[in-house]
């Protein structure tokens, strides 16, 4: 057979092919030329052939192209690939081959494999150790700190392989070996990466004073990435703070201030300059370091970073409110915004967050109303509202959130922004405000805002008026559901299925026989609402409905669980359209019981992946001792979504049930 | 992210990738969720399924699809973003072609060219360095974009300050008329350039056979499939004359991946020009 020219044929080929030429053509496509074609034959690889072949691929060092491609669907395969690779530890064939494999397994991280990796850090071969390490470091093994430590002074590789597995594992039994190589050696760098993913109480003061000892200018930068990252997670440990202080008491010597300062305004050819702007930044906010810490705020709010800044002057407010309070007082408006929305109430007190609402500038206007919002302060209502009249549009989303947080009793002088003179865009936002909070307070004028010229701001009057107990609201609903804005309708919809009540359903039921754009929205919601006495009238709808119809049908009867629904389902399943054939699929998925196991198997083997996908998740819904071989089949089905559906079954299964002799 | 709603949100990418050859797998997931977000509001959509259901099976589908093709290809640009493509082009392109280009004019497509500011730039660019004396029968820009309204902006050629971040004073003032907040490029840097809308994933696509002396295509192969980009390739290899170039943005590669183009340093980076005979 001469081989399509055009890659996409190739392709088209692979997909096509025969069963009893299936090998040939794999092995042919794992090693064609177009990298398209070699990433699909990896797929069908993992799915047809054995580990064991891939393996005796693997093996072959004479054709590069086609192991590589082994190795990658032995990586697909994933945990069904693990024990046989694990054999093949037990006895392989040469170094080489007992590299790839600890490789293969390193990719595959299943964390039972420690113990068939952990001899191999002895090997020999440096390369077959160095993957072994990699491979433990991969599983997160903590069972191999003391043999990883056991390396330390030996091979620089290994010694290397074994720090950075260390960090991966972030074990703090490694805290000292590692800190003895980070001010001086080597392995400085690697060993303060490491460090910076170990525990804060093991490692966050010695490497604040590596911070302030080290002199060499990458490792101080490593020391600083590496402190950031040990402190930043949770500045409020005892460890981490103790850090911080150190910090900040050595930071009148000029050189670490010179190389703080520089690391915050770090340039673009630095590596990696914006990991290490937020580092150094985060220890001078947080130390703090006053000679750096405006622009070192700046930083990280430029990094939006504001969680982190929140975290920092809330943690360490007994350090840093006098500078807070220096800064509110001289900084920029930038500055400003971010103390008066992020700082304690001790260095910011409420009545100075009130009087930011009338600051010159509008980034601290807006930061005010959210930091009044939290506060709820009934006399922050009145300024509140009049921004949201007049603000620009940042102050008026800041001061509508922040009303929304307010108790609806507080919420009298919103009427301002409700009169017949407002724009759509305010009334919408008022009435944003009137959602959150609830309260009949503005009842009458609501009921009119439900017929306003603007069809959001009907929809927007209907919300507020849904939540509420009058007896005026269903009827409004139900003629909004004629509305001219098709909009409309599907709200006022939506908003009767969320009343719920045995009115609604009857409504409900009378709209069923209504062939119009609404229909699909009013069977959706009879599924959602799970109406038994429905099930009779929507079967008998579905052959008369179009397919949008027909699609919802099948939902809510699954939903309803009818007690026939099964034969329902079955009968879908013979659809020509593949929309329907899935969607009954789905169905049988969420209802799989043991009598629809034939079904579900013959589902296993469909051309579509999105019914084989529901046939892995029905058949994970049944004992696993029935499913196994099914599901081990899905497991390396072609298309990813697939696999991970189907090894979901085996989460929390022991280790030895993808076993394929068992 | 539970395993039912993974298979929901594949349901809808592989429809988005089939319809438009736009590719929203891994990280790009989220960016798409939060596009679609307001999307899903206005239809009241609870999930990705629901969405996908009223794609395939609502009577009012093909409205949908073309919101969704304007959600999806919303992407903002700037004049003179990567301006060492247009430099490349007068620079070295329009000198190879001078005996060529004394009988016709020269031909550029700009693909995916959002709201116009790649296809102005390149003329701005052209004009700037007085290639218009050298060019009797001038230019002829095609300029295509999936999105309606980015196109409708770009015919209308007024512009808001972010799309002029890589501009200075002088530009400014040189090619634009300041209207309040908003900039109107002079008429004259709008000549030669033609706008229409195309899916360039779609079936047929109408591009003629070997029209064009310059592709651009930037910084829009990132968001395609790879059935999609062998498609869209091919199709450029078919539009473009032979010897002729496609540029791509910074971040995307041909090499290794088409027959029909070979890569070659101009203007001191990497280019794609197409080969003489298909290998």
């Amino acid at each position: 057979m001469t081989p399509a020219v055009d890659p996409r044929q190739r392709l088209v080929a692979l997909h096509d092919m025969d069963e009893a030429e299936r090998l040939v053509v794999i092995l042919a496509a794992l090693e064609d030329e177009a990298p398209a074609v070699r990433e699909q034959a990896v797929r069908y690889a993992a799915r047809y052939l054995e580990p064991a072949r891939l393996v005796r691929l693997v093996a072959n060092d004479e054709r590069a192209v086609l192991r590589n491609g082994a190795i990658a669907a032995l990586e697909r395969q994933g945990p069904y690939a693990v024990q046989p690779l694990e054999s093949v530890l037990a006895a392989p064939a040469d170094a080489e081959l007992a590299m790839f494999t600890l490789q293969v397994l390193a990719r595959i991280a299943d964390h039972h494999s420690a113990a068939a990796v952990l001899p191999f850090v002895r090997h020999a071969n440096a390369n077959v150790a160095q993957a072994a390490i990699e491979a433990l470091g991969a599983f997160r093994a903590a069972e191999a700190v003391p043999d990883l430590l056991a390396l330390m002074g030996g091979n620089l590789w290994l010694q290397l392989a074994s720090v950075n597995a260390l960090g991966e594992i972030g074990d703090a039994r490694a805290a000292g070996p590692l800190l003895e190589l980070a001010p001086d050696s080597l392995l400085a760098i690697p060993a303060l990466h490491a460090l910076g993913k170990l525990p804060a109480a093991a490692v966050a003061e010695p490497l604040a004073q590596l911070v302030c000892d080290v002199r060499e200018p990458a490792s101080r930068e490593a020391a600083i990435l590496a402190l950031a990252g040990v402190v930043a997670p949770d500045p409020s440990d005892p460890a981490s703070s103790r850090a911080l202080d150190l910090l900040a008491a050595a930071a009148g010597e000029p050189t670490l201030l010179r190389m703080l300062q520089g690391c915050i305004s770090a340039t673009d050819d630095a590596p990696d300059p914006s990991r290490l702007r937020t580092a150094a930044a985060t220890l001078v906010v947080g130390a703090p370091v006053g000679a750096a810490w405006a622009p070192a705020l700046a930083a990280l709010a430029a990094q939006g970073e504001t969680d982190r800044i929140a975290a920092l002057l809330r943690v360490r407010g007994a350090q840093v409110n006098a500078l807070v309070a220096a800064q509110y007082r001289e900084g920029g408006p930038r500055a400003r915004s971010i103390l008066v929305e992020f700082a304690s109430h001790d260095a910011i007190t409420p009545s100075m967050r009130l009087e930011a609402l009338r600051d010159p500038h509008a980034l601290v206007r807006a930061a005010g109303c959210r930091a009044l919002g939290s506060l709820q302060l009934a006399e922050s209502v009145a300024p509140l509202v009049q921004l949201l009249k007049v603000g620009c549009d940042e102050e008026r989303a800041a001061a509508a959130s922040a009303l929304a947080r307010h108790p609806s009793g507080q919420l009298a002088p919103l009427a301002a922004c409700l009169g017949s003179t407002a724009e759509p865009q305010l009334l919408i936002q008022a009435l944003g405000v009137l959602e959150a909070t609830g309260g009949q307070a503005h009842l009458d004028r609501l009921l009119e805002l439900a017929h306003h010229a603007s069809a959001p701001v009907r929809r927007a009057a209907l919300r507020v008026l849904a939540g509420l107990g009058d007896r005026r609201v269903e009827p409004l609903l139900l003629k909004a559901l004629a509305d001219v804005d098709p909009e409309v309708p599907s709200e006022a919809l939506e908003l009767l299925v969320q009343r719920g009540g045995e009115r609604t359903l009857d409504n409900l039921m009378a709209l069923l026989s209504l062939s119009d754009s609404l229909r699909f929205r009013v069977i959706r919601a009879l599924g959602r609402l799970r109406v038994a006495r429905a099930a009779a009238k929507l079967e008998a709808l579905y052959p008369h409905c179009a397919l949008h119809e027909q699609l919802e049908v099948i939902g809510a009867l699954v939903l309803i669980a009818a007690p026939d629904v099964r034969d329902f389902l079955r009968a879908r399943l013979t659809e020509p359209n593949l929309e329907l054939r899935r969607a009954a699929a789905r169905g049988l998925a969420s209802l799989a019981g043991a009598g629809d196991l034939p079904q579900l198997a013959s589902l296993a083997f469909d051309d579509d992946w999105n019914v084989r996908n529901e046939a892995a998740r029905g058949l994970s819904r049944l004992p696993l001792e029935e499913t196994r071989p099914l599901l081990l089949t899905l497991a390396r089905d072609v298309e990813s979504v697939v696999a991970v559906t189907a090894r979901e079954a085996f989460t929390g299964a022991p280790a030895r049930t993808w076993a394929l002799s068992s | 992210m539970t395993l039912a709603l993974e298979a929901e949100w594949k349901l809808l990418t592989d429809l988005i990738e089939e319809r438009f050859g736009l590719s929203f797998t891994g990280v790009r997931r989220d960016i798409l969720a939060s596009r679609l977000t307001p999307r899903f509001q206005a239809l009241q959509c609870g999930n990705p399924l629901e969405y996908y259901y009223h794609l395939k099976s609502h009577p009012e589908r093909d409205r949908e699809l073309g919101q969704l093709a304007m959600t999806l290809t919303n992407n903002e640009t700037y004049f003179f973003r990567e301006a060492h493509h247009f430099e490349c082009v007068a620079r070295h392109v329009i000198p190879s072609l001078n005996g060529e280009l004394r009988e016709r004019p020269l031909r550029i497509l700009s693909a995916g060219c959002s709201s116009g500011e790649e296809p102005y730039s390149l003329v701005m660019t052209l004009q700037a360095m007085g290639l218009e004396a050298h060019l009797p029968h001038g230019w002829e820009v095609d300029a295509c974009d999936l999105n309606s309204a980015r196109l409708a902006q770009a015919r209308d050629a007024t512009y808001e300050e972010t799309s002029l971040r890589n501009c200075d004073e002088e530009t400014r003032r040189r090619y634009f008329i300041r209207d309040g907040t908003r900039f109107l490029l002079r008429d004259r840097h709008r000549a030669g350039v033609r706008f229409f809308t195309c899916n360039l994933a779609a079936p047929v696509m109408p591009l003629g056979a070997a029209r064009y002396d310059v592709i651009l295509c930037r910084n829009m192969l990132i968001y395609f499939g790879e059935a999609a980009f062998m498609t869209l390739i091919e199709r450029f290899a078919r539009a473009v004359v032979p010897g002729g170039y496609l540029m791509l943005g910074h971040s995307e590669s041909l090499i290794d991946r088409s027959p029909s183009f070979r890569a070659v340093v101009l203007n001191g980076m990497v280019v794609y020009q197409r080969c003489a005979v298909d290998r």
